[in-house]
């Protein structure tokens, strides 16, 4: 009978915290999110599952948690630690990303960098309200938009929080239809939006295979700092343009992005326990990410409204908000937003300039960010 | 901090867009010198020219591409035939007014309006 007693003792149900259950819950929704709505499904549902394995209560010591030595959890959140997953990320989006659209329209980069001027007025404002300059870089990190980066640079800066920034990265990622068109359609006008954009050129395969050489030796060159993830990326895509390696290629963009992708979504859910990540901090961390997020958006647009003033041949301002990184939920959302405008204006293939765009600038931003808190 | 950063990202990336900007331009005139120097002496040495007859369009539409293509490619992007046509002429292809007709008609000369061209995709 004691033995049976000690049983129960241990067994989640009585080890249930409230804080466990609000999780549980949350992470309930989030697969709820992914499967029934398919709201960012890739990301959304390993990071929901990951939420309820990480808050199925467990007697500690044992070895069982992802925050305990020698289990088996933590190991595999050593790549999120360690920064490992999101580089192997940004290998995969390399080989995926086409550039011949910012090639073809080199101004659109502008927009990239203009949309990371939410990370660096978020971390005036995580600083005002009394987060250290570590902590505060890697929540403003959050309004570049891009998931791996925020946490590859939490990793590095203020590994404690890496729970409630990847969480918030990822959520504000995956709620783009929701947070996006509202800010674009309050900057522009009807007139704005139905600008139509000059046809691209055709990018010639030597441009291609040049631009991953130059452009991976300036920007590391400016912040050395970015090479953990830009050096992957635009190694990515120059065995993805090159045409010699396709084998290793198609393996970088789907077998070893979609690996990295879910152990990083997964073990990034599994560190949400509620006991560690439900507090005052997580709360203020998530409202900070959405600031940064909306103020992103809206440097974009902007921005891109500032260079029509001096361009003759004009751009929709729309595609200032696809200068996130979110890729490529952002360009999707601008080309959508021009389509309900006018059904003929067709902006993906700019959008993704834009957006291609602006996971260069966030990595840049992780570097310096890195850089200026070493 | 934050305004240090923000200048270093902007700056950044716009050296990178202007650079960029610039590619093609670079890659075009290490081609140009890759024509000259190889497709002239081609020329000299009685390569094969494209079979056309004096008023009809060849065949082989691709082959009168092909030819024109890096001619193309020195223009700027969007260029006039007249330009189109010195150049053909300055590298003495055969039947320029001919071919540029035929490319025409092929549809694989783009009008841009204002009597400005360009080569379709």
């Amino acid at each position: 009978m004691e033995l049976f007693i000690q049983f129960l003792t241990n067994t989640g149900f009585y080890l249930a915290d409230y804080r466990n259950l609000i999780m549980l819950l949350v992470g309930i929704v989030f697969v709820y999110l992914a499967i029934a709505k398919e709201y960012e499904p890739l990301l959304l549902l390993p990071i929901g599952f990951g939420v309820i394995i990480g808050n199925i209560p467990f007697f500690k010591g044992f070895g069982i948690g992802i925050y305990e030595a020698n289990s088996v959890l933590h190991y595999l959140y050593f790549g999120v630690t360690s920064g490992l997953y999101p580089s192997i990320v940004f290998l995969g989006l390399g080989a995926m990303t086409d550039f011949s659209f910012l090639l073809s329209n080199p101004k659109l980069m502008l927009l990239g960098a203009a949309a990371q001027m939410g990370i660096f007025f978020t971390l005036l404002s995580a600083m005002a309200l009394g987060f250290a300059p570590n902590e505060a870089s890697s929540i403003a990190i959050i309004g570049g938009a891009d998931g791996p980066t925020s946490i590859f640079l939490t990793a590095k800066l203020a590994p404690e929080l890496i729970g409630p920034i990847a969480i918030a990265a990822y959520s504000y990622m995956a709620l783009i239809p929701i947070i996006q068109p509202p800010i674009m359609k309050l900057l522009t006008t009807d007139k704005e939006r139905r600008i139509r954009m000059a046809d691209l050129r055709e990018v010639s395969r030597k441009e291609r295979l040049i631009f991953p050489v130059v452009g991976v030796m300036l920007c590391c060159f400016l912040a050395p700092a970015s090479i953990p993830l830009l050096g992957p990326f635009f190694f990515g895509n120059l065995m993805k343009e090159s045409g010699v390696v396709e084998r290793l290629a198609q393996t970088a963009r789907s077998a070893i992005i979609d690996t990295a992708t879910i152990f990083l979504g997964f073990t990034v859910g599994a560190s949400t326990q509620g006991d560690v990540f439900l507090n005052p901090r997580s709360i203020g961390i998530f409202a900070l990410g959405a600031i940064a997020f909306s103020i992103a958006t809206g440097s974009g647009v902007l921005f891109a409204k500032f260079m029509n003033l001096f361009l003759k041949q004009k751009i929709n301002p729309l595609l200032g908000a696809s200068g996130v990184s979110a890729v490529p939920g952002s360009a999707r959302e601008v080309h959508m937003m021009g389509l309900k405008t006018d059904p003929t204006n067709y902006l993906l293939m700019h959008a993704m300039a834009c957006n291609s765009s602006g996971v260069i600038g966030s990595a840049i931003c992780a570097g310096i960010l890195w850089s200026f808190n070493m | 901090m934050a305004i240090v950063g923000a200048t270093i990202v902007l700056s950044g990336l716009t050296i990178l867009s202007l650079i960029i900007s610039q590619l093609h331009k670079i890659v075009g005139l290490l081609e140009k010198k890759a024509t000259v120097s190889v497709e002239v002496p081609q020329e000299a040495e009685g390569n094969p020219k494209p079979s056309v007859a004096a008023d009809n369009c060849p065949s082989n539409i691709a082959v009168t591409i092909e030819i024109y293509q890096p001619l193309v490619e020195e223009l700027e992007e969007q260029f006039q035939l007249a330009d189109l046509y010195e150049l053909a002429e300055k590298y003495h292809l055969p039947h320029p007014h001919l071919s540029i007709r035929c490319l025409r008609e092929a549809g694989k000369l783009e009008s841009l309006g204002d009597g400005y061209f360009r080569l379709a995709a």
